[in-house]
């Protein structure tokens, strides 16, 4: 069974059709990009696979069960991070509170136990913050680890949230632009990371970028969209000969 | 310095502290006053219409007044709970304009009631100690409790999951938090703390009406909050204690003394837009503190 199918999923604003009638399905491990020009719907529909968007007509399986209508802090529960592709990081907080907040699910501790400070529960605190410090030093973030979110470089924040969305140890790692705004010394760099955090977690990696030889380059598997449908699917070779894409990118008669 | 003031300044700190619950997960919840006057109109209630509370004493039980502050505590918890489900889907303002609405329902309520008093309000509500000062321990400790658990809870788990929803909602849920569940746990403390409040001060103040829960309340107990600053427990405290002392402080100087304690509101938040108390005035005020003595070694962090 797949990790993740997409069935037959549209989605509606009023009168835009973002999603239309899209077909996917991502097998455990892979990692799977999502190519399309601006307003091709590839964010909506991360925000549906997520939680954020209700879709409209067909649904999110989740290893062969039901997403639909699941809010999203249930879905992230299932082993479903993701970034956002405007940062959304907790900007009052130091990376290393960050990424504690990523292992919100995982702190769970006896309520007693918290408010009168036991021991068991100051060593599992100082677990967690262990983890949250590993974490950050995966992505060399560990010399901020005290420093303001909001006061970090573009691209370490970036690598923050990325951090963070690890810290809930999930299974499928969505991931929504993750280059934007980085240098090509930094995009090849990412992508080397996104490559060692998938092996190391053994994550399935689902990524939306417009930066082509790095999908090339990175993706098992990449789905085309345009206009809220999906023009093509399959090898990053398939996809780059495929006239509907280059139609789609280039224009009729390129 | 008197010991009715300081009781009523302890007060102040006490409804700071229940805006600041719902504000730490950036939820602009007014409602405090009305918790507040639920407690109170439950305390004098109690007291003056239930025999069996009064004991045989010269004074009035102190286990009675604890008694009243469970009731208290458990209506204020349960009403909040209900309340919270349907008006915590409202954000910014427009949860701001709903709890007010709250806070004039009980007032108008309590004020055509004919059990509550109605305007007259419940009056000789029996005094569980003798003396301001007696008020104002009792309440010192109360308030003692209260910002230990603040401070509990600002550095655990749940603390952890408000401030993320303060700071972005959506990115808070994609973590796996429930975010309508902790706002909802944020505006039942809010109202327990207020509610056991409004018991202390139905004693305190000897008699209660329905004035005392009104919207004048809601922007006074705020301005605590946006005074001291909401990041932090001890801001809605130095806030509240602060701002309740100001005006009885600044009477030698006469009718003045409204034009400055307005400009103390007006200028506070002008030069200390998070509030005065902020956590990196704190660390701040920590390394000042330990620099320069030597070093302890019963310190333990590095």
């Amino acid at each position: 069974m797949s990790l993740l199918q997409v069935e037959n999923l549209g989605v509606r604003f009023g009168g835009l059709q973002a999603l239309k009638s899209v077909d996917l399905e991502v097998q455990q491990g892979e990692i799977f990009g999502l190519l399309g020009p601006n307003g091709a719907g590839k964010t909506t529909l991360f925000n549906v696979i997520s939680g954020l968007t209700a879709a409209s007509s067909g649904s999110v399986r989740w290893r062969g069960a039901c997403l639909d209508g699941l809010s999203s802090h249930r879905i992230a529960r299932l082993g479903i991070a993701r970034t956002f592709q405007n940062l959304r990081l907790f900007s009052s907080m130091s990376c290393l509170e960050n990424v504690l907040v990523g292992l919100h699910q995982h702190g769970r501790q006896p309520s007693l136990a918290a408010l009168l400070q036991t021991h068991s529960f100051r060593r599992r605190e100082a677990q967690l913050h262990q983890q949250a410090l590993e974490l950050l030093a995966l992505f060399q973030l560990e010399a901020s680890s005290h420093q303001n979110a909001a006061s970090l470089s573009y691209g370490d924040r970036r690598r923050l949230e990325m951090a963070r969305a690890l810290a809930s140890r999930p299974q499928l790692l969505l991931l929504d632009e993750p280059a934007a705004g980085m240098n090509p010394a930094e995009k090849d760099e990412l992508q080397e990371l996104i490559r060692r955090i998938r092996n190391k977690f053994k994550l399935t990696v689902l990524i939306i970028e417009h930066h082509v030889p790095l999908m090339l380059g990175l993706c098992d598997r990449l789905a085309v969209l345009n206009f809220g449908q999906r023009i093509a699917l399959g090898s990053p070779e398939q996809v780059r000969r495929d006239p509907a894409v280059i139609e789609a990118y280039l224009g009729v008669g390129a | 310095m008197d010991a009715g003031l300081l009781e009523q300044m302890l007060l102040g700190a006490l409804l700071g502290l229940s805006v600041y619950l719902p504000l730490r997960c950036g939820q602009l919840s007014l409602a405090t006053p009305g918790f507040f006057a639920i407690g109170g109109t439950v305390a004098a209630l109690l007291s003056t219409r239930e025999p069996a509370l009064a004991g045989s004493g010269s004074t009035y039980p102190i286990t009675s007044v604890l008694l009243e502050m469970a009731i208290a505590a458990m209506l204020t918890g349960v009403l909040a709970m209900g309340l919270g489900r349907v008006v915590l889907r409202l954000r910014g303002i427009y949860l701001a304009i709903a709890t007010i609405a709250l806070v004039e329902i009980l007032r108008v309520v309590t004020l055509n009631l004919e059990f509550t008093g109605g305007a007259l309000g419940i009056f000789g509500i029996p005094q569980p100690f003798d003396s301001a000062a007696g008020y104002a321990s009792f309440t010192l400790a109360l308030l003692a409790l209260i910002c230990w658990l603040c401070d509990r809870l600002e550095k655990t788990r749940p603390g952890r999951a408000m401030a993320a929803i303060r700071d972005d909602d959506l990115a808070a849920a994609s973590q796996g938090i429930n975010t309508a569940d902790t706002k909802l746990l944020a505006f039942v403390l809010s109202a327990l703390v207020a509610g056991i409040t409004g018991v202390v001060a139905a004693h305190f103040f000897n008699s209660w009406n329905a004035k005392l829960g009104n919207f004048d309340a809601s922007i006074t107990t705020l301005a605590f909050v946006v005074f001291g600053g909401s990041r932090t427990w001890l801001g809605p405290v130095f806030g509240g204690l602060l701002l309740t002392a100001l005006p009885e402080l600044l009477r030698p100087v006469g009718d003045l003394r409204l034009i400055v304690f307005g400009v103390v509101i007006l200028v506070g938040p002008l030069f200390f837009p998070q509030g005065v108390v902020t956590p990196e005035l704190l660390k701040t005020l920590k390394r000042r503190i330990r620099l320069p003595p030597t070093p302890t070694a019963q310190g333990g962090k590095p």
